[in-house]
């Protein structure tokens, strides 16, 4: 089922070429996609974390959907959640009503919150014609229980799957997607270390673009496209700045507004690490294909996923797990950039921010809405943040 | 090398370092008068080049502040706020408050013996607290900017105009025109109205002497006046200085630190994947 390209493309391609995806919000690529072969199906996933693999072993394209932006302007949206809730419910629903997920044939919402549960209730009573599930993820890690509730999940997924694509999915199939994804995975893995290692040759808002592709392509394509750009930037002679070097935290469900990532940026800070699009990251080691590959998957989820706020402790608290991270990625600071209204991120501010007092890290918090047009503020703060680590190595001056 | 793309005007200078001290080997301001930014810069810096005799290789570090890109040959860029706390201590070893005003905003700062920012407080969108307004006043008014200071000085009955907005007070100016009132009256109220914005963020920051001014606005002998009448109304015995180089307080202090940083990162090279080791703090 793959549509690969074999074409090779300048830096400036890949990055024109992702920008392109990105403001595809009516998924002209997906009607693409599936207008290629008869009977192909494709289903749309909200934040953070499905098994891709499983979908599209069933012939189904997963989609990632990540809101509107700011390129959707929330009119029907607003009649179906108070104010108090955050921006991307809202987007989804507005796409949704304005025809622009037309072409998918269902929707996932991975429990990563109250709100996207009842996002699923909602495409429930609007689209009933159309599959949704709501895949309530283990927050146990022991194999006897979580993994076996897990595995029940997984293989009511994929019945549902089989009944919409009208196909069986053998164990073959399935683990070659898993190869797929592991290798996908291991693309990714290496954009983020190069950008950790050299970060002037990979601005964020090029890995972000890069990461939010994966969302709209599939797979094979996606892995073509993550090597074309690794080939291409480290001959792109890009000056190296005096930033400081920061890891981003909170921005794992509603995304930030490119203007917002290239503000930091233009602050003075160069994004060592951070949560964008977990999707292709929350699995931190390759699943082994073999026999029993569902089973696999089930043991990758317990064992390998990343910690992160809508998953409940393991056995390493979160904090050690952050810090660890820090040291590894050698950030100087931690930015806390989260939606205005998302549970899961703010209620793990307080912890995080704690640990970092301690072990003496400097911290800066603000958040955002998808649709959030004006930075200065924002820029006024990270600036302040990088001149007083790079100046001081200290906590920044405070606005009366 | 330090370089600060304003809303009106881009300022450079090249300094030598001297361990802190600073001595200026090139000053320039060259107002936009609405050429395209980027090229005023390029000009700017080509220019500062040519005065000095230097190489592109041969400046050791240069620093952007204000508009930073517009200056994409920077190697950092440091925030307004912190290179016009540098340029106040440059201008002033006993500084404790800043005050800048420019083209578009006005900011107040309270900064330590190291010149880091404790505290600050800024205008927000209205401009009424800016240069900018100030220049669209003097050509209602038709005189030339370095007028608009004495001129107020001789100011005899100041006409009290609009202290909330920028428009209403542009139309206050308008009215008072068609009024007959004199020149040096009208200046001398709109330099109060300004200067009791300003006072109201020195207020909010709790302003210690001395307080340096900088940024466009401090080599106006009439704002500064009023500024020193209005916190002498509220009480306030606060020594203002101004420097003939205020206006290039932001080019200088992003010169000083990028000299600072210039001597920390000596041992790393350039591009070279270390420069996160790069110890930071410390400063000057």
């Amino acid at each position: 089922m793959s549509t690969s390209s074999n074409r090779s493309r300048t830096l400036e391609e890949v990055v024109q070429y992702c920008e392109s995806l990105y403001e595809d919000t009516k998924l002209q690529c997906v009607q693409r996609w599936k207008a290629a072969e008869a009977g192909r199906r494709a289903i749309g996933f909200m934040p953070v974390y499905v098994p891709r693999e499983l979908i599209y072993a069933a012939g189904v394209l997963p989609v990632g959907l990540m809101g509107g932006s700011d390129r959707v302007e929330i009119i029907k949206g607003d009649a179906y959640y108070q104010s108090y809730i955050c921006h991307i419910p809202r987007s989804t629903i507005e796409m949704a009503l304005s025809h622009y997920l037309d072409d998918l044939d269902g929707l996932l919402c991975p429990s990563i919150c109250d709100v996207i549960r009842n996002l699923s209730g909602m495409w429930k009573l609007l689209f009933p014609d159309r599959l949704c599930r709501y895949l309530d993820f283990p927050q146990n890690f022991t194999p006897e229980v979580g993994g076996a509730y897990y595995r029940r999940e997984l293989e009511e997924l994929l019945a549902d799957l089989e009944r919409l694509s009208g196909r069986k999915v053998s164990e073959g199939e399935l683990n070659r997607c898993i190869e797929l994804y592991n290798h996908n995975r291991e693309l990714v893995e290496q954009l983020y270390d190069l950008r950790a290692k050299q970060p002037w040759l990979v601005p964020t808002i090029e890995s972000y673009l890069l990461l939010r592709a994966g969302n709209l392509l599939p797979v094979e394509e996606h892995n073509e496209l993550l090597e074309n750009y690794l080939r291409e930037v480290p001959g792109s002679h890009r000056r190296q700045m005096d930033n400081i070097r920061v890891f981003l935290i909170g921005s794992f469900c509603e995304q930030p507004p490119l203007g917002l990532i290239r503000t930091l940026e233009k602050a003075g800070c160069y994004i060592v690490d951070d949560d964008f699009v977990l999707t292709s990251r929350w699995l931190t080691r390759p699943v082994e294909p073999g026999p029993d590959p569902l089973g696999r998957l089930c043991k990758a989820y317990l064992e390998t996923s990343t910690f992160h706020s809508s998953k409940y402790e393991g056995p390493q608290p979160k904090p050690k797990l952050l810090l660890e991270q820090i040291a590894r990625r050698r950030a100087d600071g931690v930015v806390f950039c989260a939606p205005s209204f998302c549970d899961p991120a703010l209620l793990d501010q307080p912890m995080y921010m704690r640990a970092l007092d301690e072990a003496g890290i400097a911290h800066t918090s603000f958040k955002y809405a998808e649709n959030t047009g004006q930075f200065q503020n924002i820029r006024e703060q990270v600036g302040t943040f990088s001149d007083s680590i790079k100046l001081w190595g200290a906590p920044s001056p405070v606005r009366t | 090398m330090g370089i600060d793309p304003g809303a009106s005007s881009v300022k450079v200078v090249v300094m030598d370092y001297g361990g802190g001290e600073g001595e200026i080997l090139f000053r320039h301001v060259e107002r936009i008068r609405r050429r395209d930014p980027a090229k005023v810069v390029q000009e700017c810096y080509q220019r500062a080049l040519e005065a000095c005799g230097l190489g592109e290789d041969q400046i050791d570090y240069l620093a952007s502040t204000g508009d930073g890109d517009l200056v994409p040959f920077r190697r950092g860029h440091f925030y307004g706020m912190t290179t016009h706390a540098r340029g106040a201590k440059y201008f002033s070893s006993e500084v404790k408050s800043v005050l800048d005003v420019g083209a578009l905003h006005a900011r107040a700062m309270r900064v330590d013996e190291r010149s880091r920012v404790l505290q600050y407080q800024m205008t927000g969108q209205c401009a009424s607290g800016s240069g900018q307004f100030l220049e669209n006043i003097a050509r209602y008014l038709g005189v030339g900017l370095e007028e608009v200071g004495p001129l107020s000085l001789r100011a005899k009955k100041p006409e009290v105009v609009s202290t909330i907005c920028a428009v209403l007070a542009e139309t206050d100016v308008i009215n008072m025109v068609s009024r007959g009132i004199a020149t040096e009256d009208i200046l001398k109220g709109i330099h109060l109205s300004i200067a009791n914005r300003l006072a109201k963020l020195l207020r909010y920051i709790k302003a210690d002497s001395p307080l340096v001014v900088t940024g466009g606005l401090a080599k106006d002998a009439g704002l500064m006046q009023a500024i020193r009448e209005k916190m002498a109304e509220e009480g306030q015995q606060i020594q203002i200085l101004t420097h003939p180089d205020s206006i290039l307080a932001g080019a200088i202090g992003a010169a000083l630190w990028a000299g600072f940083r210039h001597e920390q990162l000596v041992p790393f090279q350039l591009n070279a994947p270390n420069l996160g080791e790069v110890p930071h703090g410390a400063g000057a």
